[in-house]
């Protein structure tokens, strides 16, 4: 099992992923308030 | 006591004619010695019960910014207040790219490369400093002050304790950036690279946190 917390490489790897998912969120809540 | 747990010490057993050291390795059964973790060393250990500890700290944090927002109903930010949404998003990518250069003098001192490693640290460095810079800016323009209401007060608090967190993880990068330009470190021994590199993107994460719940919901 992965542990971010292990090496400096994998918590680089975690940071990649909270970037996507944070930047997806992002994206999500601009578009409903310009539709909104 | 402490003799007859080294003993037992992954590959401190006896080696066996014919045998390699790794299969010795393999046949190590039992605890790991006393005071020690059998997967982690005990440096990585120490950072990991920190940042650990530094989760729930962000977390009461959290809590107090979210009884303001959604038990308390309270508007957000204050009325006639505003906050530098996009200026922060700049801020936010000046800190997202001190990760990666952290990133590439990490991979550039296990590869035996040190003028990757001189340059990655001190980039990272002079990142952090631009972000604390900007950051202390944006107070001192924002136009409200904490003891106004306590969405001021939660604002400065959540963003001033992650500020604080920047300024001891620039402390351990000075003290890296100085030890690189001394010769240390090598491709075998780099653990005081490692953990700060562990910290310092562990600050950036929570800094997209702190920017997402504060700036944009």
């Amino acid at each position: 099992m992965p542990n971010p917390l292990r090496s400096e490489g994998e918590m680089f790897r975690l940071l990649l992923y909270v970037i996507v998912v944070f930047a997806v969120l992002i994206a999500a809540i601009l578009i409903v308030r310009a539709i909104s | 006591m402490e003799a007859a747990s080294i003993a037992h010490a992954p590959g401190s057993g006896p080696r066996l004619p014919g045998h390699p050291a790794g299969a010795a390795e393999h046949e190590h059964h039992g605890p790991p010695p006393a005071h020690r973790s059998s997967r982690v060393d005990p440096q990585l250990l120490g950072m990991l019960l920190f940042i650990i500890s530094e989760i729930m700290i962000f977390g009461a944090f959290f809590t107090a910014y979210f009884f303001i927002r959604v038990a308390q109903g309270d508007q957000w930010p204050a009325p006639g207040t505003q906050l530098p949404v996009y200026p922060t998003l700049v801020n936010t990518c000046i800190l997202i790219s001190s990760s990666f250069t952290m990133h590439w003098a990490q991979t550039s001192i296990k590869k035996g490369n040190r003028f990757g490693l001189k340059a990655g640290i001190l980039t990272t460095f002079l990142l952090g400093v631009t972000f604390l810079f900007l950051q202390v800016n944006e107070y001192a323009n924002i136009g409200f002050a904490p003891q106004d209401a306590a969405q001021q007060t939660i604002f400065y608090s959540l963003t001033g304790l992650h500020g604080a967190h920047v300024t001891i993880g620039l402390i351990l990068l000075a003290i890296v950036t100085i030890r690189s330009w001394r010769g240390h470190y090598t491709p075998d021994e780099h653990r005081g690279v490692e953990v700060p590199g562990i910290y310092w993107h562990f600050v950036d994460i929570m800094w997209i946190v702190v920017y997402f719940t504060v700036y944009i919901v």
